[in-house]
């Protein structure tokens, strides 16, 4: 192993830890605890950055050196570990405030321009894995601000202590991996978005809790950890052009998933992610790929990336988040636009295809424009807007064959002739579940409600996706609105249908074991698991559901009449009222579920 | 001109094989989550549910892994890359990728016309388009240069080639529209035989261009007598279409047995030319699927056995037949013979057909199942579930044979 390269790890963790648990935490929690004003905040977090930017400028027109990064680090623990017993008065702040700028902006851009002359590029992944991973460790998380201020001091003073020695730069000149105008608008808008999400999560609890909750830290340590030492393998074997359109992807993803109660879990295995590869390629593409032939060329490099993207970008990314509660997808676009453009369009031959693409984006925003998407004028008219929207069609057919078992299952349909009145005809050409033509009439609103919003509750093991969102506006009820539409003139001759239908018993009836699985998997959500009438839905229905203890059909004498009126109900259901019907099953499963339910009854 | 030929890196038909094999990789990446999901329905995204990942499924192999490579034959057709348009090459081909990530965008937010196979509309469907123009930009100005350098019959076809392709757009938003439908099938609310009929002579007649138009070099086999029953099957479908009908009847069933020839016409045609090589392996797989294609959608159209597995997975088993075994081995085909590389080892190609058939089967008997009875809408039954498995299953493997295509040849 190389001592001073595993000493530049060190170095690196030191300084993110230092500035992550510190500038980003404790300080601000510090001042807050003190009294500071939300406008003190801002103004006193505004001056750490105009003292982090001048800090990386006089380091890149002082020369970079080992010297300046073991004072810089030096004051930087200084600051952090006066910070707790300065008082949260604004002058005393803003003392920190200055002291912790200037020392990280002399620091981070020392470090940046000197890291090549000392490590690898595996390295700079490694180092900045281990500093992420440190602040996410349980202990240094859950720390009260004093607490973590000390910490972060005590991350400088290794810092410290484990600076290597020489400052000659290893190696020739690196050509440069991306137009320099390219990797600053790319890293900008990668810190941009990293800060708005950031904030947001931060600041809506369930959001915070289902991402990086106390119980997450030791997966999200490991997360960081890994990520960024791959990252780092991944600039050392592949190169850097492609990497930050990789991290983006990931923010992205989480920006999108965090929003869903459903797919949270997933942003908080993404963002960690995002967040540790283009950290990693931060810190080293001043160095290795910006075309630097020396260390004074690299820090300066080095001070204007970090002005731009690290202080200036974050601030603006905080700023633009303050009042939201969610991620808009405008900023994972705006930043994926930026990202990806960057890097698939930043020579002369590649900007001839970005006018291709230029005029592509242009014709879809004029055809936008045009086309617009008024909102239909009736409830069922925009559900059917839903229904196209939502991609029904790759799973419902609207289509009952003549002649056909569909028929039997879902009664006559539509002619043809009718049905190809419809603009876009919505036919469909594949099942994961009934046809849908006559659905409003088989089955009540509140039914049709109650299975968008958990379908698994009514159909266990079903394919159908919850649709909950649609019901967070009008969208859901609209839908609903549409089915039964859709299913009017079809309700009278349900009742008809159902009278005249007997059981074929020739292939007997499916043991009662079968009876009681189908009465637990498909009545017990209205009906409960004893039959009573009280099952978990049976409060959001406009009527009690029966209960199968103490009827129904209670005066029906003769009990072969009963048992073929359960039968029929059960696979028709009752028109007008929230039961449905089961017309799928089999004869068999219908006797034996039939048998299960005049099982429960008393008399 | 030579197949042969050693490609420039930047080259437009070399782009546009890549691009096509990026597509192919993220078509199959949503194919492998769309499988998923109907094990697991609660690992969707928020509002990204399955109904808006399947245009995007759709679409990708569509106009992504199957158009490219037919934008890569265009481009190698009218020898863009000798000419000064060839600066200009990759714009059309980042263009027609934008237009299709614009797309995906557009379904996954909610944007679907409905028309599952063409489903473009507003924003979508006009970047397509640009997308379209710019191309028909690139090959008119290489036409205008290299045209001269033609013989006369070459140049004549080049020439209606490009009044053809100038049509297009316009057929796009024709097409495109909800207010247009095919004819249909009233007892089964699916195509007619005679629709299935020109759909699949639309391949025929591709696949006899593909090696007379700079895949391969030599004569085919095919006499007179093959071009006169070619014509004789567009005539035919024309009519039987303008006639309409049921699967029922023999004019339709007729219209489709029209096509049990052509399992055979078209390798024997091929025999007769010299193809690049390392193209054996995926012409042997077009040959394969091509011929279990056209057999088994026949049998499938008879009566009997369409009412049973219309609406099934039996269908989705015959899609994948159609894209994932013989229009990818004719993409694959297409793409090795215009750039002399191949595409992978071929573990790797055994890998991709193996999955592919073994999902074809589980498919097959999963839609001959479901099409018995439909009780397994209500109680999910365990050979439907361990059915779903086995297709994710084949999708993982598929999935990871495309990366390593893609992979393979940037290296290359």
């Amino acid at each position: 192993m190389n001592p001073t390269a595993l000493r530049a790890a060190l170095v690196i963790a030191a300084v993110y830890g230092h500035f992550l648990i510190f500038a980003q935490f404790a300080f601000v929690e510090l001042l807050r605890a003190g009294g500071a004003s939300a406008t003190a905040e801002r103004a006193l977090l505004g001056v750490m950055a105009v003292a982090g930017v001048a800090g990386g400028f006089l380091a890149a027109w002082r020369g970079a050196t080992p010297l300046g990064v073991r004072i810089a680090l030096g004051v930087a623990a200084a600051s952090a570990a006066l910070a707790p017993v300065a008082g949260g008065t604004v002058v005393a702040g803003c003392g920190v405030a200055v002291a912790s700028g200037v020392a990280l902006g002399v620091a981070t851009v020392s470090l940046a321009a000197l890291l090549p002359g000392w490590c690898g590029v595996v390295w700079v992944g490694i180092g900045t894995g281990l500093g992420y991973a440190s602040c996410n460790v349980p202990w240094v998380f859950t720390q009260a601000p004093a607490g973590q201020a000390w910490v972060a001091a005590g991350f400088a003073v290794v810092g410290v202590l484990a600076v290597p020695r020489g400052a000659d730069w290893c190696g020739d000149k690196r050509a440069a991996v991306l137009p320099w105008w390219g990797v600053l608008a790319m890293f900008a808008a990668l810190v941009w978005l990293d800060s708005a999400a950031f904030f947001i999560i931060q600041h809506v609890a369930e959001f915070k809790l289902g991402t990086w909750g106390d119980k997450l830290l030791w997966r999200n340590a490991a997360m960081h950890l890994g990520v960024a030492v791959a990252g780092g393998c991944w600039l050392a074997r592949s190169g850097a052009r492609y990497l930050p359109v990789a991290a983006w992807a990931l923010l992205a993803l989480a920006a999108v998933a965090v929003n869903a109660a459903a797919s949270r879990s997933l942003a908080g295995w993404c963002y960690p992610a995002g967040v540790a590869l283009y950290s990693t390629a931060l810190v080293a593409w001043p160095g290795w790929f910006a075309g630097a032939d020396g260390v004074r060329p690299a820090a300066w490099r080095a001070a204007v990336l970090f002005a731009v993207a690290g202080w200036l970008a974050s601030a603006n990314g905080i700023g633009m988040a303050q009042s939201l509660n969610r991620v808009p997808l405008s900023f994972v676009a705006a930043a994926g636009l930026v990202v990806i453009g960057v890097a698939l369009f930043s020579s002369k031959n590649d900007r001839r295809a970005a006018l291709g693409v230029a005029a592509v984006v242009l014709a879809a925003a004029l055809g936008a424009a045009w086309a617009g998407k008024p909102l239909a004028p009736d409830a069922a008219a925009r559900g059917r807007q839903v229904y196209l929207a939502e991609g029904c069609i790759h799973c419902h057919s609207q289509y009952i064959r003549p002649g056909s078992r569909d028929e039997e299952y879902w009664g006559s349909g539509r002619s043809i002739e009718d049905v190809r009145k419809g603009a876009p005809v919505l036919i469909g050409n594949r099942r994961q579940g009934p046809d849908l033509s006559t659905v409003g009439a088989r089955r009540s609103g509140a039914w049709l409600r109650a299975h968008f919003l958990d379908p698994q509750l009514l159909v266990p093991g079903t394919t159908m996706p919850s649709y909950a969102p649609l019901f967070a506006d009008s969208r859901g009820e609209a839908l609903i609105a549409y089915l039964q539409a859709t299913a009017v003139g079809w309700v009278n001759t349900s009742a008809g249908k159902a009278a005249d239908w007997v059981p074929n018993r020739t292939a007997g009836a499916a043991p009662p074991a079968d009876g009681q699985r189908l009465f637990a998997r498909l009545c017990t959500a209205c009906h409960g698991a004893e039959g009573r009438g009280d099952g978990a839905l049976a409060a959001n229905l406009a009527k009690r559901p029966a209960n199968l203890v103490e009827g129904p059909f209670l005066w029906t004498a003769a009990p072969e009449s009963r048992e073929l009126r359960s039968a029929r109900v059960i696979k028709f259901g009752i028109a007008g009222t929230d039961m449905p019907g089961h017309e799928v099953l089999s004869d068999a499963e219908l006797l034996a579920l039939t048998d299960q339910v005049l099982r429960l009854r008393k008399r | 001109m030579d197949a042969s030929a050693p490609m420039r890196e930047r080259d437009g038909v070399m782009l546009a094989a890549r691009h096509a094999l990026a597509w192919l990789v993220l078509g199959n990446a949503a194919g492998l989550w769309l499988a998923l999901l109907l094990i697991w329905p609660g690992l969707q995204l928020g509002e990204w549910t399955y109904g808006r990942w399947v245009p995007v499924h759709l679409n990708v192999q569509l106009f992504g892994w199957t158009s490219l490579p037919l934008v890569a034959w265009l481009l190698h057709i009218y020898e863009v890359d000798r000419s000064k348009a060839a600066a200009w090459a990759p714009a059309a081909v980042w263009a027609w990728t934008a237009a299709l990530a614009l797309g995906a965008l557009h379904w996954l937010t909610g944007n679907s016309s409905g028309k599952i196979f063409l489903d473009w509309q507003g924003a979508s469907l006009w970047g397509l388009i640009a997308a379209m123009v710019v191309l028909w930009l690139v090959l008119a100005v290489a036409w205008r240069e290299r045209a001269a350098t033609w013989r006369g019959g070459r140049r004549s076809f080049a020439l209606s080639g490009i009044v053809v392709l100038a049509t297009v757009p316009a057929a796009m938003v024709y097409a495109a529209s909800p207010a247009v439908y095919p004819p249909v099938d009233a007892t089964t609310g699916g195509p007619t035989g005679a629709s299935l009929l020109g759909s699949t002579l639309v391949v025929i007649t591709l696949m006899m261009m593909l090696p007379r138009a700079g895949a391969a070099t030599g004569r085919g086999r095919a006499g007179w007598w093959v071009w006169t029953y070619l014509a004789n099957c567009w005539l035919i479908f024309g009519a039987a279409e303008w006639i309409g009908g049921t699967h029922f009847q023999f004019h339709q069933i007729g219209a489709m047995l029209l096509l049990v020839p052509w399992a055979g016409l078209v390798p024997w045609d091929w025999a007769g030319f010299a193809w690049p090589a390392g193209s054996r392996v995926w012409r042997l797989a077009v040959f394969g699927w091509w011929g279990l294609l056209v057999l088994s959608g026949v049998i499938m159209y008879l009566p009997g056995v369409l009412d049973r597995v219309k609406f099934t997975q039996g269908l989705v088993a015959h899609s994948h037949l159609a894209m994932a075994g013989f229009t990818t081995s004719f993409c694959a085909l297409l793409v090795v013979a215009l750039t002399g590389r191949p595409l992978g080892g071929r573990r790797v190609v055994a890998a991709w057909h193996v999955a592919v058939l073994v999902m074809l089967a589980v498919l097959a008997v999963l839609g001959w199942r479901e099409g018995g009875a439909a009780a397994w809408m209500e109680v999910p039954p365990g050979w439907r579930t361990a059915g779903l498995h086995l297709r994710a299953a084949c999708g993982a493997v598929m999935l990871s044979a495309s990366i390593l295509w893609l992979k393979n040849w940037r290296l290359s």
